[in-house]
């Protein structure tokens, strides 16, 4: 485990001045906390010429409250995303997930567009976000040199296990956050090896409940699988119209008989169906308690 | 290829010319010789000897490029002790609880639960186990450990409470 030999440095005080730097140049990678990025750089999986730090870019960091949601910036810390966004419970599942990544340590220095742009097959932010229908906007320069902002869909922003739509040429920015409608909760929870490890398997729960609080909205997506972070659109359709979390039974088998589980050494593909059932009744039952608790 | 680098750890500032891909935790211990701070791992990540305090938050050290953290503030074990040779509460609750034999993961441990216990003042065990998840002890079974920084937090959370520091 050591990075090969790494040719040059760059910290950038801005993002014109980020972009600046990765327009002309091939091999280079965007830094942020590097709690995965110096993994694959350590083992060699990747060996950049030139490292872009973006950690001195202030306004890549903090998070912006708004009636119509919360602004976080793409170099937001873990520990940052949870503290602050735990006062929003209706986004809940995104502190959920903040609060339980790796470690301590991981987390004073993780970030979430680092999480979001890496995109594991088994991470906790990307599966939170996909429940809380996130807005990307990616950053790049034009021909002229001029700023360019392009929104896109988390939905559409995962593409696939260590894939997403960002352009070589793009930097995230920022992620936004719609507030969702009154009455309404989410949640996500994990299982791994040990506290706070990797999800074998994560599951993030986000509802919306009508007066009566019956489902009128429900996402549901999972992580650690081995397709990575998706949403299970067919387990969502059957919570509509659940009443409380015990009516979601139909839901969460739909959920284990279209996970694509397997077996490995964390476990088995049964004990992964089984996890699914058993989180996924979790994070329902938060959700829906969240979602009224603001009655 | 190599980089200038101006580091300041425990308030000393250093310049130094070193390879681009150094990591910090190789360039506290080599080139500045504070080798308080340990590898434990191969610098997997997953031992936590490494963890270094950098601007206040516990970080593990075999993480970051040293050419990362000019201009910010590092914190070593050695920038632990309260000046003039007087330990830190924490060290003297560890050697009181007997909470290290081999000692080579405590650096790590003290710098990450100083920082734990200005956020949490006030753990429950469970929350002091929890905030130990990124560092790994072979020899004590952590018990001593807990009870170790439990009594630290009862020092310094008296100790606040008599300077009437806070809130």
């Amino acid at each position: 485990m050591y990075p090969s030999d790494i040719a040059r440095i760059v910290s950038p005080r801005t993002i014109a001045d980020a972009l600046q730097e990765l327009d002309p140049v091939e091999d280079a990678v965007f830094l942020a906390g590097g709690m995965s990025l110096m993994q694959a750089v350590k083992s060699r999986l990747i060996k950049p010429d030139i490292v872009v730090n973006l950690n001195e870019i202030e306004e890549l960091a903090g998070i912006r409250s708004e009636e119509s949601g919360l602004f976080i910036g793409a170099c937001t810390r873990y520990v940052d995303v949870a503290q602050l966004v735990s006062t929003t419970i209706s986004l809940a599942a995104l502190s959920d997930a903040a609060k339980c990544v790796g470690d301590r340590q991981v987390r004073n220095r993780g970030t979430l567009g680092g999480s979001l742009c890496w995109n594991y097959h088994s991470a906790c932010c990307p599966c939170a976000s996909l429940v809380l229908d996130a807005q990307l906007t990616l950053s790049s320069l034009s021909e002229s040199g001029q700023r360019v902002d392009r929104n896109v869909a988390i939905s559409e922003f995962l593409t696939g296990v260590l894939e997403t739509a960002r352009r070589p040429e793009e930097l995230l920015t920022s992620i936004f956050f719609p507030r969702p409608a009154h009455r309404s909760g989410s949640a996500y929870k994990k299982w791994g090896l040990q506290t706070d490890a990797l999800p074998v398997v994560g599951v993030a729960a986000a509802v919306t409940l009508d007066a009566r609080g019956a489902v009128i909205s429900a996402r549901l997506a999972m992580t650690g699988l081995m397709n990575g972070t998706q949403r299970y659109p067919e387990a969502e359709a059957a919570l509509v119209g659940s009443r409380d979390a015990g009516e979601s039974v139909a839901a969460i088998d739909l959920l284990k008989e279209r996970a694509l589980v397997h077996s490995d050494g964390s476990a088995s593909a049964e004990y992964r169906k089984h996890l699914i059932g058993r989180l996924a009744r979790q994070v329902i039952d938060h959700a829906f308690a969240r979602a009224t608790e603001q009655d | 290829m190599e980089t200038s680098v101006s580091i300041t750890v425990n308030g000393k500032r250093h310049e130094r010319r070193i390879p681009a891909r150094m990591l910090l935790v190789d360039f506290l211990r080599d080139e500045l010789r504070l080798t308080g701070t340990h590898v434990g791992c191969t610098y997997e990540a997953v031992c936590g000897a490494c963890t270094v305090q950098l601007d206040g938050r516990a970080v593990k050290s075999c993480m970051l490029l040293a050419a990362q953290v000019g201009g910010h503030e590092v914190r070593t074990i050695e920038g632990l002790e309260e000046g003039g040779g007087t330990l830190h509460p924490l060290q003297v609750s560890f050697n009181k609880h007997h909470a290290l034999q081999c000692g080579y993961c405590t650096p790590g441990i003290l710098m990450n639960i100083e920082e734990f216990l200005q956020v949490s003042p006030n753990p429950t065990e469970t929350e002091i186990r929890r905030a130990l998840v990124g560092n790994i002890c072979r020899c004590t079974g952590y018990s001593h450990i807990i009870e170790a920084v439990q009594d630290a937090a009862r020092k310094l959370s008296s100790s606040r409470d008599q300077t009437g520091s806070g809130a």
